[in-house]
């Protein structure tokens, strides 16, 4: 086990914590048996893999998300709000390149708060969505963000 | 300057959680009320949490802002999951999407 | 302010559970699931601001977490059974 992990672990745990307490440090025995559990916890449940997420991209995927779910909502309130409801959804089944397990999920679970289109199923490697309007470009979209999910995984797309 | 901002946030969160209200009740089926559920009203919350952030950063501290924060992307996780699951289930049960023309 | 935010989304929850029980389809009842997550937490935290409780922030951040989890489980049937069940 590297002391490293245990250490980032035990300073994200006890920052947890302090945002939790709202800053106060009366408790903070309590905080600290809570951390110490927390990161003994998750050293056993989630042990430290080779395969770990990379902060700079994992910052470009959450600006690519944030960004595009306040895209994604402008949009649908859009639609909503117009006086003559003017909807053409239809369905699109999409090869998924990502290899199966997290960062498939990843991709389905997002893709429900991305522009336009909400998962439907994962059937081995189709993914069905749900397109609110046709003239969307939805294709191109999905595969941003997959490109964006797999640079995190560190898989080729 | 900075309560202006807040409140603004506040009532552009109000904006979005009505358009998400609107979808829901003029959309025609499940699978476009979903659409605006899951978009519409997260993005609502986001904003009225980051408009009392701001408030919680003049009054209460760091602590108290970012604590706030932390409910957005519980929500998001929530909510992606809940709106694949009743996708899913909904295609599951045989409910056929609305097309343009029916009705 | 933050109280009468509070209020109007309370209304749009109304509106919204008036709507589903007048067309009680069981994907429509799923979707009250949905909404009750969002709206509700973002009346919680107005109200706590409003109110000065901020232990409802606390309710707030406890019912995300819960919404979250159990809708991560509920989905992991879905996403281990496929669309092939049923």
């Amino acid at each position: 086990m590297k002391p490293l992990t245990v250490f980032w672990r035990g300073v994200s745990f006890a920052l947890l914590w302090w945002v939790l307490a709202e800053g106060r440090m009366d408790g903070w025995w309590v905080g600290l048996c809570g951390v110490a559990a927390a990161t003994w916890a998750s050293l056993r449940l989630s042990p430290p893999r080779a395969g770990r997420l990379r902060a700079v991209p994992l910052l470009r995927f959450l600006a690519f998300f944030l960004w595009n779910s306040v895209r994604g909502g402008w949009q649908v309130a859009r639609l909503a709000l117009r006086p003559r409801l003017d909807l053409a959804p239809t369905t699109l089944d999409l090869a998924v390149m990502l290899p199966a397990g997290g960062a498939r999920q990843l991709m389905l679970n997002t893709l429900s708060l991305m522009p336009g289109t909400v998962g439907v199923g994962l059937d081995d490697a189709t993914l069905r969505l749900h397109v609110l309007d046709s003239r969307l470009p939805v294709a191109r979209e999905a595969r941003a963000l997959e490109a964006h999910i797999a640079r995190l995984f560190e898989v080729a797309p | 300057m900075s309560e202006f901002t807040s409140n603004s946030l506040l009532v552009v969160g109000a904006f979005f959680y009505f358009a998400g209200t609107v979808g829901l009740l003029r959309f025609p089926d499940v699978y476009t009320r979903l659409h605006a559920l899951a978009k519409a009203d997260n993005l609502g919350l986001g904003c009225v949490l980051a408009g009392l952030a701001l408030q919680a950063l003049e009054t209460d501290g760091l602590a108290a802002a970012l604590k706030l924060l932390l409910i957005w992307p519980l929500a998001l996780a929530a909510s992606a999951a809940v709106s694949y699951a009743i996708a899913q289930r909904a295609a599951a049960l045989g409910v056929r999407p609305w097309q343009k023309g029916d009705e | 302010m933050s109280l009468g935010i509070a209020l109007f989304l309370l209304a749009n929850l109304v509106a919204a559970l008036v709507a589903a029980a007048r067309r009680p389809t069981p994907a429509d009842l799923m979707l009250t699931a949905l909404l009750f997550g969002s709206t509700g937490v973002g009346v919680l935290v107005l109200l706590a601001r409003a109110m000065q409780l901020p232990a409802l922030v606390d309710v707030a951040l406890t019912l995300a977490l819960l919404a979250a989890i159990t809708g991560i489980a509920f989905a992991r049937r879905a996403w281990h059974a496929g669309s092939r069940d049923e």
